[in-house]
């Protein structure tokens, strides 16, 4: 375990297994995008590369932490908070 | 399997599209519907209740304060005068008697610190307080009051009658409408119900910044050396400089009973060009040569990240509309990272709005505009007008933290450090070493445009 993972390993979640809040609209445009900003921005590392021509992202929304801020750097993505109870719980403030 | 995901997604847009005809018959209809249980929604709907109205809160988490993250301090004198005598109700953390900031570069640290022991006794100046507790106490008063309140409740967008707002939808899995002469938005920053129902234009990624933030626990009484606290009580400290890596922004440090939470943020604009990792940066600020051991032998309990709005007074949106307002972070009332106490007192103002306009049985936005009124009238409008150019400077000036922390550090160094030069050589030797690294004139400059902002 990396460093990263050991931080997203003390979040709790209550997943949603049925659906998915955060995705990408069109694949097209993120395999000819070049600045790939969602890579490095997102906190909790949802965004990651894959080897797929096809679907060049992962979208790893189980371990989103809902800060919202992914929809405002690239409008090829589509966020919208989970579902009621669903998501990410903050204990500690 | 991601495209399973994608189709039930869709699924449920269309479906959602299909299902937003309303249907008001026989559904009960509150006076009041408010979206959003944090400091703002749940100050609103107490308030609201206290005065006779009936109120339902709706809350997408599974309890209060579960969604969001980071800080928290709050101001004693703007709370007691909502809540009387708050800190007798609301467990808080520590009473803060020490406030500091740090201006620091990758070597050094200049530090600005005032502690008083008058800060220890009622009423008191600040507390450290965790948000779970301070969210629970809120919605419990709220409740108390009469208010009815609905937590793992995701409201999708208002529904409306012409221009006038009616009521809300919920997202599945329960799919419900509610219905009021009143709506209150008080989702929080980034307000997406707002911006959904077309109330406000989408927040720009400048005025708007990403926090990220770590629980470390640590026993209180090294907190309390580590920190040089008397017993039970806090320090706040404000970190500039190195923690945002050449960008603005700011860090700080709150002190809790038995941990410390410590954050790091900047706009979401200029952490996607700088292609900084927001985690990145929070783990340089714990290597950093001065903090680290004030961080030794603790654990890591929780991380995650928020959003703050912070575009001043320039970006406050509408926030008043016909049989609808919004309060607290979701109308961008937020000063520099201080938002809890103005969500609390805008929720304070939405609340005799709401009991006027329900005295009239008039819900224009025209009889609402009171909130507005109020608000402007108030602390909070004041402030935020006072300190409205700040946020413009900061991006016309995007090197303001960075370098003018590095001059403060290279003075401080250069003043402490004793040479074998005489004075007045000495003098001129720092004065060229300053100017090397902004030249007088631009300095000056930079100065300038800072006094006129302070003094308005
Ligand atoms: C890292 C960090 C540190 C901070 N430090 C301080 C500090 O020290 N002092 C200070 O005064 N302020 C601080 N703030 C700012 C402060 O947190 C906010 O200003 C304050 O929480 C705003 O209150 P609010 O009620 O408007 O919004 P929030 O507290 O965000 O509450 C909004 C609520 O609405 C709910 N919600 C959102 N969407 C929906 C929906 N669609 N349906 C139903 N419910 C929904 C959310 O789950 C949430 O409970 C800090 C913020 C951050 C991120
Ligand atoms: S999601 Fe946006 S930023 Fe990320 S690769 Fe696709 S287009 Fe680029
Ligand atoms: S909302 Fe935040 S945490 Fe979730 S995917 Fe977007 S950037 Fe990442």
């Amino acid at each position: 375990m990396n460093q990263f993972d050991e931080q997203l390993a003390v979040i709790r979640f209550q997943p949603d297994e049925e659906w998915q809040h955060v995705l990408i609209l069109d694949d097209a445009i993120c395999q000819k995008c070049r600045a790939k900003q969602c890579l490095t921005f997102c906190p909790s590392g949802v965004f990651r590369e894959s080897t797929e021509a096809k679907q060049p992202l992962m979208v790893l929304y189980k371990q989103c932490v809902e800060c919202g801020g992914c929809r405002l750097i690239c409008d090829n993505i589509d966020f919208s908070y989970p579902k009621g109870g669903y998501g990410v719980t903050f204990l500690e403030g | 399997m991601l495209k399973h995901w994608y189709q039930a997604k869709k699924i449920v847009e269309s479906e959602k599209k299909s299902n937003i005809e309303i249907d008001t018959s026989n559904v009960k209809k509150y006076d009041v519907v408010v979206v959003g249980a944090g400091p703002a929604g749940a100050s609103a709907a107490y308030f609201m209740a206290k005065q006779g109205l009936d109120v339902l809160l709706l809350e997408r988490g599974p309890f209060p304060g579960a969604k969001i993250c980071g800080g928290t301090s709050l101001i004693a004198e703007h709370t007691h005068k909502l809540f009387p005598n708050f800190w007798d109700e609301c467990q808080c953390e520590r009473i803060v008697m020490q406030q500091a900031y740090w201006i620091m570069t990758e070597d050094s640290l200049l530090s600005t610190s005032f502690q008083s022991l008058k800060f220890t006794a009622a009423p008191y100046n600040r507390f450290t307080v965790k948000r779970r507790v301070l969210y629970q106490w809120l919605v419990d008063k709220a409740i108390s009051a009469g208010v009815t309140f609905q937590c793992n409740y995701k409201v999708s967008e208002v529904l409306f009658d012409g221009s006038q707002a009616i009521g809300v939808q919920i997202s599945p899995p329960q799919k419900k409408q509610f219905f009021a002469d009143i709506i209150v938005l008080a989702d929080g920053a980034n307000s997406m119900v707002a911006e959904k129902s077309n109330l406000i234009p989408r927040v720009s990624p400048q005025n708007i910044s990403l926090y990220v933030k770590e629980t470390i626990v640590l026993p209180a009484n090294v907190i309390e050396e580590r920190f040089q606290l008397a017993y039970g009580y806090g320090s706040i400290i404000g970190l500039l400089g190195y923690p945002t890596a050449g960008f603005n922004g700011t860090s700080s440090i709150h002190t809790f009973q038995d941990s410390i939470n410590i954050n790091v943020g900047m706009t979401i604009s200029d952490f996607s060009i700088s292609g900084i990792r927001p985690y990145e940066l929070l783990s340089r600020i714990k290597n950093h040569p001065f903090i680290r051991p004030l961080l030794v032998g603790g654990t890591v309990v929780e991380y995650g990240a928020s959003v703050i709005p912070e575009g001043g007074y320039y970006a406050i949106p509408e926030i008043v509309h016909p049989g609808l307002m919004i309060i607290g972070d979701a109308a961008s009332l937020v000063n520099g990272t201080h938002g809890i106490n103005l969500a609390m007192w805008s929720g304070f103002f939405a609340a005799q709005a709401a009991y006027e306009s329900k005295k009239k049985r008039d819900f224009s936005a025209k009889k609402l505009f009171l909130y507005r009124t109020l608000l402007d009238e108030s602390f909070v409008m004041q402030d935020l007008k006072a300190n409205a150019k700040i946020a413009k400077l900061q991006q016309d000036l995007p090197y303001l933290f960075d370098l003018y922390s590095k001059i403060a550090n290279e003075t401080a160094f250069q003043v402490s450090k004793v040479y074998t030069m005489p004075k007045k050589a000495k003098r001129i030797f720092i004065f060229k070493k300053i100017t090397s690294m902004q030249p007088l004139l631009k300095m000056a400059s930079d100065i300038w445009k800072v006094i006129k902002v302070v003094r308005g």
